[in-house]
């Protein structure tokens, strides 16, 4: 049931960047961005819909797979797109974010379920709900971030190489990219940091410890640290062209950190409670 | 549409020294429509003098001739230089310069408000009627069309347009931030203003001569400061339009360096309006620093004019379609007369053969009776007339003279001809336009 919903929602959401890049090519085309914008709207309250269904389809085990997780990031990433519209007046980021919902979609479009194992008592724990939700929603930000960071150097290739061409009069100003990429960074910086601290609170009654030696534990802490270091650079006057190519390559990290669950035995982070509390007892 | 004239020259036909001879503006203006109407045989007119060029477009017999007399008593050496068009051509004409598609630069934008303004100058001396009334009005939608659905009017067509670009796609806008001027050039104050409507708060502005500053300072708007302060000057502001008279370099990289130190890395733009240049090209290497020279404005500059250049195809398919357009309900216009009179007769009939049933029954119907026999009467008419109606208007559409005769004849009407077309449109000509172009 909710995978028909979610396609539904998925269908928006190629409407919307369909409208959305007919605006950024004709810019004439003021309407398209209103509707992108109309759709994204529907699209996020079909997918929240969707992930209601799932939870009580699955009992909330889904988000512990990769397929579950990135629907829930994508449903963020919509909602903050939309916050973000609301404050901003810049339609082209919705044609560089929209596309990137889409593919955070994908899996769970295309891929096959996997089997959804025996839920775990651990997912009772309140704690874990919200470490779940902090986590996708600092990891939304931060590919929000990432796709305005990419606008401001496609940006910056044209004002400082004096190119001028098609996207440097469809593209917003380099101040206003660099101001929202870092308020995204920061903001998405605050909220991972909630998701961790729940998580080794979630970790410390699951596992007995708040923090295990684990592979993709240790790339959420580079993450945190790398985000957290560009909060702090940016005080140092640390922006701009810099400031983007860091967004980009804590985005790596975050698709690093995605990944690495995916490779069996390299870590024993998610779906894996059971077992690992069942040994501690 | 035989009977439009125009007769004109502009910067395509005649230089500036016959030009400056025989444009004018203001009461100037009014006194030569009154004087082109005061003609026999002249039965509107309209004049559009702007710096690029002097049109007069005139309707009626013997219009051509006085149109003509109207710049060689002005110059005799006009002559050789004006143009003539007359009917379609005309119209086209007046189209292709109200969408700016005929302006010395292509697609500027003044040239609609000048047109509109010529066309309110000729109607409030009643020089211009209902002809031209209609004429402007599709010139105007014409233009707006070619506004709307091309990109003729996009990008920056001046050096100071490209730089207010410039520093708006990399600022934003420039409240709360500073612009400093370096030297005194021409150009480099023509800049400095433009971007002050970028909302910009202050106008720094310094040279090596102090009263040349102070004296520029007053002509922007902005505050003189010494020469010896361009260091700070330059961590201050975050625009800086560069040009001096100076043979060499006066903003070093070494310069710009400690004042990127200084601002801590907030971005400056460094525009070099000079030649020989005043700014090191190796300046922009650091990141953050955005150096433009003239060159570079200049090549904006170019491309906006090939771009626009490749738009005005489109835009003269527009005008095409639109000429025709207003040929068509020209013609169609001709056979209105027969129909405007057939209905006005049937409609008195109806009345009054209403009105004298109402009186036969006397007080015998209440208000609502009486509403539905006038209502009767009037769906009578209507019904009978629906089947004429559409038929004359077809044939107008198509030029068919002889069913409008036909109709009249039978119907018998009084020549339809008899009547003059001007007069059948109301005065208050700008009432009109307000009118005409919402309907579109």
């Amino acid at each position: 049931m909710s995978i028909w919903i979610l396609r539904l929602a998925a269908f928006l959401y190629l409407g919307a960047a369909a409208a959305y890049v007919a605006h950024f090519a004709k810019p004439r085309l003021v309407r398209a961005a209103s509707i992108g914008q109309v759709l994204v709207s529907i699209a996020f309250v079909v997918h929240g819909t969707s992930i209601g269904f799932a939870c009580s389809e699955f009992r909330g085990a889904e988000f512990f797979t990769l397929r579950g997780g990135l629907v829930m990031t994508a449903w963020l990433a919509a909602g903050g797109l939309l916050a973000l519209l609301r404050f901003y007046h810049l339609p082209a980021v919705g044609t560089f974010v929209t596309p990137l919902i889409l593919l955070a979609l994908g899996p769970a479009l295309f891929g096959r379920a996997g089997e959804i194992g025996p839920v775990p008592d651990v997912v009772r724990l309140p704690a874990l709900k919200l470490h779940i939700g902090a986590v996708s929603l600092g990891i939304a930000l931060f590919t929000i971030a990432f796709g305005v960071a990419v606008m401001y150097l496609l940006q910056e290739r044209e004002v400082k190489g004096k190119r001028f061409g098609a996207l440097f009069s469809r593209l917003p100003s380099l101040e206003s990219l660099d101001r929202l990429t870092q308020r995204l960074v920061r903001a998405g910086f605050v909220v991972f940091t909630v998701g961790i601290v729940l998580g080794s609170i979630v970790a410390q009654k699951a596992w007995g410890s708040f923090w295990t030696w684990d592979a993709q534990l240790i790339f959420a802490l580079a993450v945190w640290v790398l985000y957290g270091a560009m909060v702090q650079l940016r005080h140092n006057g640390v922006h701009g062209r810099r400031y983007a190519l860091l967004t980009l390559a804590g985005f790596a990290l975050v698709l690093t950190l995605i990944g690495i669950g995916q490779v069996p035995g390299l870590t024993q982070h998610q779906g894996t409670f059971q077992a690992r509390s069942g040994g501690a007892s | 549409m035989k009977d439009v004239v125009l007769v004109g020259l502009s910067h395509k036909s005649a230089p500036i020294a016959v030009r400056e001879k025989v444009a004018f503006s203001g009461d100037a203006l009014r006194d030569a429509l009154v004087h082109l109407k005061s003609h026999d045989g002249v039965a509107e007119a309209m004049v559009i003098s702007t710096c690029n060029r002097v049109e007069v477009y005139v309707t009626g017999q013997g219009s051509y001739q006085a149109a003509r007399r109207f710049f060689l008593d002005r110059a005799e050496e006009a002559g050789p230089h004006l143009y003539e068009h007359c009917g379609p051509d005309a119209a086209r004409h007046l189209f292709r310069v109200a969408a700016s598609l005929d302006s010395m630069v292509l697609g500027e934008q003044q040239i609609l408000g000048q047109v509109k303004e010529a066309y309110g100058v000729a109607s409030a001396a009643q020089a211009a009627g209902s002809f031209f009334s209609r004429l402007c009005n599709r010139a105007f939608a014409t233009a707006k069309r070619v506004r709307t659905e091309t990109d003729i009017g996009r990008g920056a067509t001046s050096m100071s347009q490209v730089a207010v670009e410039l520093v708006e796609k990399i600022f934003g806008d420039l409240k709360g931030r500073s612009i400093v001027l370096v030297g005194a050039g021409k150009m480099g104050a023509l800049s400095a203003k433009a971007l002050a409507s970028l909302g910009a708060d202050r106008i720094l502005v310094t040279n090596r001569s102090p009263e040349r500053a102070v004296a520029l300072a007053e002509q922007v708007g902005g505050e003189a400061r010494p020469w010896a302060q361009l260091p700070e000057l330059l961590v201050e502001a975050d625009v800086a339009i560069v040009s001096t008279g100076a043979p060499h370099y006066v903003i070093t990289p070494d310069l710009v360096q400690v004042a990127m130190k200084a601002r801590r890395n907030r971005s400056l733009c460094l525009i070099d309006l000079a030649v020989p240049r005043n700014v090191d090209p190796a300046c922009s290497e650091r990141s953050d620093v955005y150096a433009y020279d003239v060159d570079d404005l200049q090549k904006v500059v170019d491309a906006t004019r090939e771009a626009r250049a490749g738009e005005a195809v489109r835009a003269e398919a527009i005008v095409e379609a639109e000429v025709m357009a207003f040929a068509a309900e020209r013609e169609s216009r001709a056979a209105l007369p027969v129909l405007a009179m057939l209905r006005r007769q049937a409609e008195e009939i109806a009345k009054a053969e209403a009105e004298r049933t109402l009186a036969a029954l006397g007080e015998k119907l209440d208000e609502k009776g009486r509403r539905s026999v006038e209502a009767m009467a009037r769906a009578i008419v209507n019904k009978l007339l629906h089947g004429p109606t559409a038929r004359l208007k077809e044939a107008a559409g198509s030029g068919d003279q002889v069913l409008p005769g036909a109709a009249a004849a039978l119907f018998g009407l009084d020549e339809p001809n008899k009547e003059p077309r001007p007069a059948a449109e109301g005065p208050g000509p700008t009432g009109q336009v307000v009118v005409l172009s919402e309907k579109r």
